[in-house]
């Protein structure tokens, strides 16, 4: 967005787009450098559901590297796998961008939570990490399928669940 | 070696760079290229430095929350990697940059260009890791980042490919510094200096600088394949798509082990040159020094999986590689033997280098003893990611390289600036730099022992740690004052130093034979070298040829062996293409953590760079192919 207003801004003083364009790139790489890849490892406060698509709180989920990424190993951990892996069609495949009860965050949220009768997510799953499967699923369609191919690969080989490898 | 007043200017003249701006972008000269690695690595020795600190401070009480275990991973990250990639390694390539030619008597380097462009890579690789920090991106998986840890799925974002991609940079450097160093040391050594003539410091630049070639490769290649893992979902260490982690960590030591002699090799250089002119002989047993530090060199590329121990082994490879590592303290103690001898033997005069000298040889025999210990495969399960290896490689790094830097600093500072250092000065930093590090690291053998893991952010009360820790701490604080003296002391000799004449320590190698500060062209003839001592000789003076053109760039290229002259060589000269270039790969290599278009799109300006840097300036030839038509 802020490169956009640059070099809009540009073409009226058309010395400037050089210098505008770069002051942008910078600030746009200073604010996507602070909180895309900040990674809060440290204890986070109780969470309640999204109050609508426009909860402030979204942003630090959805536009959060890792906890869009933490989000993936819950996917694989809770078996949402199991239906919605790579070769998931239709309604089920959920990296083709369609949503059938809307597309924004709390929209999916709540597919995930209540939508998902005996699995009742909305209990068995704790908030936070509702939050970070919706972000994951979100994000879904930005990925390509050799990466979640890769990712897969990489969750098939951990020691959790059916293939929990140490004392039993 | 007098030289008349107008020869001196016409050498000046053809050697000099433009003033302002445009001679610092285009500069070749070797002495120039070297001080800014020198001084870009002490900036960031002293930022590393301080992170360090911070890091101690934390853990001076238990449960402190002034760090959050993020930061602290972060920090020891970036501390770890730079002061192995971006301190280290190029303090000791700028140490050779700037004395090999001295050394030689020569003009320059074998490939002038290169050495800029190395510095100009390297410059990116700093770049890379510390603006990237600035932004936030800090790589924070320690300083050699294992998969799956740092695999796509587990290390999102770009921390990872950052760390990575600085690797890549500062590896390309090393390259090109190491293979202009060997190319130099062995094709252009002057009349009469044989191999057998050749002094330590040029056997430990060689040495080190073949490593380099041999090593680095292994890291460039297995960083490339995180990055392709992490970028374009290749499986090389996915174990379920049939890659495999454990060949992350082989590639990685492979390089890694010879590094920490990358390392410490060319720190025997200095050692072994500052124990003879301070001790007043020739040093004791030269060959026998010589032939250990190949020992080393050939040793060290036999024993990278001590580092990986805990991962398991058969019994008899642990014994294998137990046994390779303690072999390496034969030739380490040989070289320490006569460094002695020749320190026992002569009248040793204890001026600041000569006391680095002894600091350096007490805190390596401590590191290396706990280096024994490590070696071993069983005590190592128990002692590894422990702060009894934290303590361990502190001493050998620190004590074993950076000891040493010191030493040389302060012995070749009169070479560089034509002042001395403030002795009283230098002896307050040695003593608290050498007293506060002990305090510091010592204890953390304890710690080790008493269970104390290492990367932890904090530890609770009651373990039995705080008192050592406090220690630790108070030791990291005296000594990082002792730097600030250290830094202080050649600050102020930079300007109000006494003026130290050409040959202040009345030193034995050739380095010594002109003016201090250097000029351009170094020396004004080419010295005839009879000894191993040249400056000495016996007591004779140093004999010269003449014959190498005055009034363009010129150099002698020898044979290999014997240093016979063979011809006289063309010297590139100054030249914005290798500045250009670094631009042009560094667009690359930064372009392709986020995107692999960068790879096949970037190479098209590197291309274009290097044809620039490379177009041919001899007239076109009259026969063949690409003769010249009418
Ligand atoms: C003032 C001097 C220094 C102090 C006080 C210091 C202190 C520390 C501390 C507190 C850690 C973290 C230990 C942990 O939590 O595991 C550390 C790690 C490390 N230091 Fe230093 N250090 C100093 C100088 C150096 C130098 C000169 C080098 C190398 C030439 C070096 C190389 C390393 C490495 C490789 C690590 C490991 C990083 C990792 O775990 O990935 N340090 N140091
Ligand atoms: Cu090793």
């Amino acid at each position: 967005m802020l490169i956009m207003t640059a070099s809009v801004r540009g073409t009226e003083r058309r010395t400037s787009i050089g210098a505008n364009l770069a002051v942008a790139c910078l600030i746009a790489l200073a604010c996507a450098g602070c909180s895309q890849e900040a990674r809060n490892v440290g204890p986070t406060v109780p969470q309640t559901r999204p109050r609508d698509g426009a909860d402030p709180r979204i942003a630090l989920y959805q536009a959060n590297v890792d906890q869009v990424a933490q989000g993936g190993r819950y996917f694989a951990w809770y078996g949402c796998q199991a239906c919605h892996g790579e070769s998931a069609t239709g309604v089920r495949n959920l990296a083709d961008g369609q949503w059938r009860h809307g597309g924004d965050f709390d929209q999916v949220f709540a597919s995930i939570a209540d939508r998902h009768g005996a699995l009742r997510y909305a209990v068995r799953v704790p908030p936070e990490q509702l939050w970070q499967l919706t972000a994951y699923a979100r994000d879904l369609p930005l990925h390509t399928p050799e990466k979640l191919h890769r990712q897969a690969v990489d969750q098939r080989a951990e020691p959790v669940g059916n293939s929990w490898s140490g004392p039993q | 070696m007098k030289a008349p007043a107008d020869r001196r200017l016409q050498l000046e003249q053809t050697w000099s760079d433009k003033p302002g701006l445009w001679g610092f972008l285009t500069t070749v000269d070797h002495k120039r290229i070297a001080a800014r690695y020198i001084v870009t690595a002490m900036l960031l020795m002293f930022l590393a430095g301080m992170l360090a600190l911070d890091m101690r401070w934390q853990l001076s009480v238990p449960e402190n929350t002034r760090m959050t275990p993020q930061l602290f991973n972060e920090s020891f990250s970036l501390h770890g990697s730079t002061m192995l990639f971006l301190v280290s390694v190029p303090l000791m390539e700028a140490l050779g940059l700037w004395l090999v030619p001295l050394m030689l008597g020569q003009r320059n380097m074998a490939f002038p260009r290169l050495s800029a462009f190395s510095f100009w890579l390297y410059l990116g690789g700093v770049m890379t890791l510390w603006v990237a920090h600035a932004l936030d991106i800090t790589p924070d998986l320690g300083w050699f980042e294992y998969p799956p840890l740092s695999g796509p799925s587990y290390s999102p974002g770009h921390r990872a490919d950052i760390w990575a991609q600085m690797i890549t940079f500062t590896e390309v450097a090393a390259l090109a510094a190491s293979v202009n160093i060997a190319v130099t040391i062995l094709k252009m050594r002057p009349p009469g200096m044989t191999l057998a003539r050749m002094p330590v410091f040029l056997w430990a630049q060689l040495i080190s600088s073949l490593m380099t070639i041999l090593s680095m490769p292994a890291i460039m290649l297995v960083t490339s394949m995180l990055i392709a893992d992490r970028m374009v979902s290749t499986h090389f260490f996915a174990p379920a798509g049939g890659g495999d982690v454990l060949l992350f960590q082989h590639l990685f030591w492979f390089f890694g082990h010879p590094e920490v002699y990358i390392i410490f090799i060319p720190a025997t250089g200095f050692v072994s040159q500052i124990v003879e002119t301070f001790s007043r002989r020739p040093l004791f047993g030269h060959s026998v020094v010589v032939l250990a530090i190949m020992a080393i060199g050939a040793l060290a590329f036999g024993l990278w999986v001590h580092h990986m121990f805990a991962v398991g082994l058969p019994r008899l490879g642990n014994n294998f590689y137990t046994a390779a590592s303690m072999a390496i303290a034969l030739p380490a103690g040989l070289q320490i033997f006569c460094w002695i001898a020749t320190m026992w033997s002569g009248r040793p005069w204890l001026a600041t280098p000569m006391l680095w000298v002894i600091g350096f040889i007490a805190t390596f025999v401590i590191g290396g003893l706990s280096g024994i210990m490590t070696a071993s495969a069983a005590l190592d399960l128990q002692l590894t990611d422990t702060y009894f290896i934290v303590a361990h490689f502190h001493y050998v790094l620190i004590g074993g390289a950076i000891f040493p830097l010191f030493g040389a600093f302060c012995y070749w500072y009169p070479k560089a600036t034509g002042r001395l250092m403030s002795e009283r000065w230098g002896r307050w930093a040695f003593v608290l730099i050498v007293g506060g590090f002990n305090l510091g690291f010592f204890p953390m053998h304890f710690l080790g022992l008493m269970g104390m893991p290492r990367r932890v952010y904090t530890y609770p009360p009651g373990m039995g740690w705080d008192l050592l820790n406090q220690v630790a701490t108070a030791g990291s604080a005296i000594s990082v004052l002792g730097g600030l003296v250290f830094v202080g002391n050649a600050l102020w000799s930079f300007w109000r130093g006494e003026h130290a004449g050409s040959d202040p320590w009345r030193g034995s190698t050739l380095e010594w034979a002109g003016l201090s500060p250097t000029p351009p062209y170094n020396l004004a003839y080419t010295p005839a070298v009879t000894s191993l001592t040249p400056m000495w000789n016996g007591g004779d003076p140093l004999r010269a040829y003449d014959g190498i053109a005055l009034e363009r760039r010129e150099v002698l290229i020898t044979s290999v062996a014997d240093a016979a002259p063979l011809y006289r060589q063309r010297s590139a000269s100054a030249s914005v293409w290798p500045f250009l270039s670094a631009i042009a790969v560094t667009a690359m290599f930064l372009g392709s953590i986020f995107t692999p278009w960068a790879v096949a799109i970037g190479s098209v300006p590197i291309a274009a760079a290097l044809i620039g840097w490379f177009w041919p300036q001899r007239e076109r030839t009259m026969t063949g192919l690409l003769r010249k038509r009418r």
